[in-house]
């Protein structure tokens, strides 16, 4: 099956079937099971480290987050947890201005994905094998690993997904199992923006896919080539004269709509602005994509095109509820 | 730094002769070369002319990556652009905002090109030439990036800085030139349209020829000079013969791994180590023009378990990823216990492109104080290099293979 790499777009592999069982079985915590467990510590405060920079500039050796992430995924690899080896399937180019990226997957299987709900009961006890290893908020100093631990109630788990897209594909469950579902709110989005951030390698990327069809979760993957959107202009709709502060422009020249948020220097701004308007397209039943990439530091925000929603956005006040279902031409 | 400088100095000076230094002194061009094969892709060299249209010292600038001239108001863009072509080994010729150590930016036309080794084909230095232009288009930059200074106050818009005709188009309230200027500007409402794409500066042909004329001049010094050395060098690439070579940026990328590994190309015959980290050479103790091109049987010696070797091989002819404890040798025949890791490396087209060899000398305790234990940190190296080495050239066209 010849997948394009959008991830941004409704991916087919995210939808299955909302008839399977996890609805409404209850969360069981795992118990007995013991993984790796992160601690990330209070350096790992959005406000510094990740704020001042242009661009990710990783410091020049991989961080602990980044080398245990991959170490964990190379390991269920190896010993054959997954359906297939993801970077056995060719990538080329497809011939055109945006470079999009296409992967022949025969491995990939439509039917395979809509069996394997990674929230359910049945299929965590089956697979703890899937279960890479734990995050957990800690007040110390500096992050440190526990190698073997039981799962605290309210970690951030990372799931390996047994039919990768790319290397190092999971799903990323903030907050651990407590939550049926994955809507995002901005406790959510801070723990992953902080996985982001923590991990600081510019080949990570987290995406989340909403949309009303879905069960909605995070899913992080590594991939060295920055991703077509990442590459298209962009147009400021709404840029502060403060120095700190939100910035967010229009993707031009791109075949979804899309927007990029930048925090600037201020992550725990971004996060709740977006979170804000993530909560309310949900409300309103909008489907739409989130991408983060850059290290946490940028966030694209995909609505779905049949809703014809546009982004307004208050310039006078603060960043707060910028969406609008009437149909504001933005100025030019 | 100082051994920091002295490794960038003898990257420079073993390439060329020494009296390059002197040639390239004279050039009256602003240029930098870098060096792609060492971690961080520092500058190594830095033009009179350079220092001192950016105001900074040698000592500043030498040792460091070329994005500190970059600064807020700098297009992302064209960054990765130029990030694209160090990936794909090609010149590039684009229009830039760089910032001096004061803070002011500048722009200017920037000129990279690769200069190649005729040994190997691989890219050994890149050389950037700057030429300083002046902004002609009538537009603002808004570009996006970060602040990291609070000046001024709230309200106040404090525009960039411009080059000449254009200044007086600028809404300049309360300016002055010497104000450091990490700040951006939001020109929304300087004209109604309120909404901007990104302008750049436009070089004029005449500025394009002088670029590439400069840096013609600069890669006949260094091929004349590393004729000198016996080590030729030329501006394109000239090694066609289908060997595995390994482009700078997947070196930029491994450069970011300290454990110490090695990587091996399946496709020559007896599988030579094509790359091998400093870790690598500190744990054997030997130097990398030593083992580059070799196969890593030179490791084993006397006591070497056959039986292990076997196990090496039988699993590199199925393709398959093995652990094992062989007993290897140094540069100095002192010998160690070396946990290694042996893992095939798949690239762009799914094909297995090199094989990953990583080491852990046992009972050494160095760098495991970060809470991962040293196998764990062996996959974390496999991982790593997968994902740099999976990584695509984004040329259009279909795939080489």
């Amino acid at each position: 099956m010849f997948t394009v790499k959008q991830f941004e777009e409704d991916s087919c592999m995210l939808k299955y079937d909302a008839a399977s069982e996890h609805s409404q079985c209850p969360w069981m915590p795992l118990q007995g099971t013991k993984i790796p467990l992160y601690w990330l510590g209070s350096q790992s405060a959005l406000d510094n480290g990740a704020c001042g920079r242009l661009s990710c500039t990783p410091t020049e050796e991989q961080s602990l987050l980044d080398s245990l992430f991959l170490a964990q995924w190379e390991d269920c690899a190896w010993k054959g947890f997954l359906r297939y080896d993801v970077t056995a399937c060719e990538l080329k180019v497809i011939d055109g201005r945006r470079k999009f990226v296409g992967q022949l997957n025969e491995g990939w299987n439509l039917n395979n994905f809509l069996k394997q709900n990674p929230f359910t009961f049945q299929c965590m006890k089956k697979h703890r094998e899937l279960l890479l290893f734990a995050i957990a908020s800690v007040e110390i100093t500096n992050p440190e690993i526990i190698h073997s631990a039981t799962v605290p109630d309210d970690a951030s788990l990372v799931v390996v997904n047994a039919n990768p897209v790319e290397y190092g594909h999971v799903f990323l469950v903030p907050h651990g199992l407590n939550s049926l579902s994955q809507l995002m709110d901005a406790r959510a989005l801070e723990m992953v923006t902080r996985v982001a951030v923590e991990i600081n390698n510019c080949s990570f990327r987290v995406f989340y896919d909403y949309s009303s069809a879905n069960h909605p979760y995070f899913q992080a993957c590594y991939f060295a080539n920055p991703l077509p959107v990442e590459l298209m202009p962009v147009v400021t709709i709404h840029g502060r004269q403060k120095l700190e502060g939100l910035h967010i422009y229009e993707v031009k020249d791109y075949p979804v709509k899309a927007f990029l948020f930048i925090g600037n220097g201020n992550l725990k701004m971004l996060i709740e602005v977006v979170a804000q308007i993530c909560s309310w397209l949900q409300d309103q039943k909008v489907p739409y994509s989130l991408l983060i990439s850059d290290c946490g530091t940028k966030m694209y925000l995909f609505p779905q095109a049949d809703r014809k929603q546009h982004l307004f956005v208050d310039r006078e006040g603060n960043c707060g509820p910028l969406i609008s279902l009437t149909w504001p031409k933005l100025n030019h | 730094m100082e051994s920091q400088l002295a490794l960038m100095d003898q990257s420079f000076n073993s390439r060329y002769s020494s009296l390059v230094r002197e040639a390239l002194d004279d050039l009256p061009d602003s240029f930098t070369i870098t060096d792609p094969c060492i971690s961080g892709h520092p500058i190594v060299f830095a033009s009179r002319e350079f220092l001192k249209i950016s105001h900074y010292s040698k000592d500043e600038v030498i040792g460091r990556n070329a994005r500190m001239f970059q600064g807020p108001e700098t297009n992302r863009k064209s960054v990765m652009e130029i990030r694209e072509a160090i990936r794909e080994e090609r010149t590039i010729q684009l229009s830039l905002l760089n910032y001096r150590k004061d803070g002011t930016p500048f722009w200017m036309l920037f000129h990279l090109s690769p200069v190649f080794s005729m040994e190997d084909g691989r890219v050994i230095h890149f050389v950037a030439v700057q030429l300083p232009i002046a902004r002609k288009s009538k537009g603002f930059t808004s570009g996006f990036g970060r602040n990291d200074c609070n000046f001024g106050e709230a309200g106040s818009r404090l525009p960039e800085i411009v080059f000449g005709s254009c200044r007086k188009e600028v809404c300049m309230d309360s300016v002055k030139q010497s104000v450091p200027l990490w700040t951006r500007g939001s020109f929304q409402n300087l004209d109604n349209r309120g909404l901007e794409v990104e302008e750049s500066c436009e070089a004029s042909a005449l500025e394009k020829q002088k670029a590439a004329t400069s840096i013609n001049n600069i890669l006949s010094v260094l091929t004349h000079y590393s004729e000198l050395a016996g080590k030729l060098v030329c501006g394109k690439s000239c090694n066609l013969s289908g060997t595995n070579s390994l482009g700078s940026s997947l070196i930029v990328s491994l450069g970011r791994i300290k454990q110490s590994f090695v990587l091996t190309d399946p496709q020559s015959p007896d599988m030579p180590i094509v790359y091998a980290n400093d870790a690598f050479l500190k744990l054997t103790g030997y130097a990398r023009h030593e083992v580059l091109g070799k196969n890593c049987r030179f490791l084993n010696g006397p006591d070497t378990d056959a039986k292990v070797i076997c196990q090496i091989r039988e699993s590199i002819q199925t393709e398959q990823a093995c652990t094992v404890c062989i007993l290897n040798y140094r540069k100095d025949e002192s010998s160690f216990w070396n946990h290694l890791h042996i893992s095939p490396v798949r690239n762009a087209s799914g094909k297995i492109a090199f094989y990953v060899g990583v080491q852990i000398e046992e009972g050494c305790k160095n760098g495991w104080g970060r809470g991962l234990r040293p196998e764990m940190r062996q996959l974390g190296v496999v991982g790593a290099v997968k994902v740099a080495v999976r990584s695509l050239s984004m040329g259009a066209g279909p795939s080489k293979s």
